[in-house]
């Protein structure tokens, strides 16, 4: 495996590098799925917003697979991270 | 283009009970065995599980099974490097009555050797810091029960399996098993025929509908189950909390997120679908007793499947209408931490004709055939 003297950051929010996905290739995993489960990304705070991309074109480049074979994982809700006050009624009425 | 591929053992299922099976087979000698996932493995239930193993259940058969498999979870962790720690289940008691129904239960599990007590306030506050127990009158502790990651521990015992020569076949759906009269002959897949003398259907929330191709109808239904992680925070407690009067449930992962789990009213067979009255309920009740939540963001809601058997209870063996064939399913909401034993009573089924445990045999097919259940009443969230 190269070496590289400054790491690619693929996933900001869990810190994965382009390097350790590169490792999860060469262990024989081929989907997003696994990866990341694998690496945690797409598990941070931004739910995969920049990395899913990101690995989509790589993976799909580099296996040649449609991006529909790498299994992208499914958006789940909520959108963004929000505080679990906001499901307490009377604290929510409070903030009203 | 058809293909035919040649086996002993074709395992239906990727999940836990799947690959353990697999795993068990290969330590007991078996060479030849194929596991079929049709995603990526742990994609059922195993990867929506909410990490707890517990032996504090209400029937014999749990109970000795779970405890076992609790013995199971520690040597495989330490012999593959997964996470896993006995950090305790706490179960949070608010009046007499449920005190009552908890001691009868806590002397059930002593009679099998599961050391439960019922715990004082003060001795919660010491397990769980920062606990307001102001509505709980004390509280059953199982120090026995704990958590695993089901990614690391799945993911490890598939890494054993491949270098053992195990091919897992991933985006390779089961659609039928054969059958040549009384005998199982192989399973066709989207990918072509798997032939093989013995196929173990291991696949969850699909296996009533792939056993129904040699016309067997395992009395199973699905039944949606919710649970939702917070972002990450630094270790704040051990144990797994279970609030008795709602049946909802809290644990910290490994990773740090919090994951919760509440009862709501659910149809059989319903899509899994994300309700926003699940976040409300689950977050009114960890909120009376972790104030600090509030500022804690939800991160992430999924939606899986408890499998539920019309007693609770798995049905692990073999299916006596055909020769060969196995199963594993209805795990009921504990299919993550049976998932060790089972494998293992597989595998002794398969290779010896009957599992070396009794309480094991006694959950095969053939107590349903006969109507001789076993009722299970501890299932939460």
């Amino acid at each position: 495996m190269r070496k590289r003297a400054n790491p690619i950051i693929v996933c900001r929010c869990e810190d994965v590098t382009l390097d350790e996905v590169e490792k999860i290739l060469e262990k024989g995993y081929r989907d997003l799925e696994s990866i990341k489960r694998l690496l945690r990304v797409g598990m941070g705070p931004c739910q995969g917003r920049t990395c899913i991309p990101l690995l989509i074109r790589l993976l799909a480049r580099r296996l040649k697979k449609d991006p529909e074979e790498l299994l992208i994982p499914p958006s789940r809700p909520p959108l963004t991270p929000i505080p679990i006050r906001l499901f307490v009624e009377d604290e929510k009425r409070a903030e009203d | 283009m058809r293909s035919v591929l040649k086996t002993d053992v074709v395992i239906i299922g990727g999940g836990i009970s799947g690959i353990s099976t697999a795993f068990w087979l290969i330590k007991r000698g078996i060479k030849n065995v194929v596991v079929v996932e049709k995603a990526y493995i742990g994609s059922g239930s195993t990867f929506k599980c909410a990490t707890g193993i517990r032996a504090s259940f209400t029937s014999e058969e749990h109970v000795v099974l779970m405890r076992e498999s609790i013995n199971l979870w520690k040597a495989l962790s330490q012999e593959l490097g997964f996470s896993y720690m006995r950090g305790g289940y706490v179960w949070l008691l608010s009046n007499e009555d449920q005190l009552k129904a908890f001691r009868e239960l806590s002397r059930i599990h002593n009679s099998f050797g599961v050391p439960t007590r019922i715990i004082s306030v003060e001795d919660v506050e010491k397990l769980v810091s920062k606990i307001d127990t102001r509505s709980i009158l004390c509280a059953l502790y199982d120090p026995l029960a704990g958590k695993a990651d089901p990614f690391e521990a799945l993911y490890s015992m598939a890494g054993f399996l491949r270098s053992a020569g195990v091919r897992i076949l991933q985006q390779v759906e089961a659609t039928r098993i054969l059958q040549n009269g009384p005998q199982v002959v192989g399973v066709e897949t989207t990918k072509g025929i798997i032939q093989g003398p013995i196929v173990v259907v291991a696949a969850g929330y699909e296996t009533r509908g792939l056993v129904k191709t040699v016309d067997v109808d395992l009395p199973l239904k699905n039944v949606p189950h919710h649970a939702v992680i917070t972002e990450a925070y630094k270790r704040a407690f051990d144990p797994l909390l279970v609030d008795a009067a709602s049946g909802s449930y809290l644990v910290q992962t490994f990773h740090g997120g919090f994951i919760m789990g509440t009862e709501i009213e659910e149809r059989e067979e319903a899509q899994p679908t994300p309700r926003v009255d699940f976040l409300y309920k689950v977050a009114s009740v960890w909120i009376k007793y972790l104030p600090w939540l509030r500022n804690v963001n939800f991160l992430r809601y999924w939606v899986g499947y408890y499998v539920m058997s019309p007693d609770n209870h798995p049905i692990i063996g073999p299916l006596p209408e055909i020769d060969g064939l196995y199963v594993a399913a209805g795990f009921s909401g504990h299919g993550f931490m049976m998932g060790p034993i089972v494998g293992k009573i597989l595998a002794e089924w398969i290779i010896d004709g009957k599992p070396s445990i009794p309480q094991a045999a006694r959950l095969s097919y053939k107590r349903i055939e006969e109507g001789k259940l076993i009722h299970e009443k501890a299932v939460i969230g």
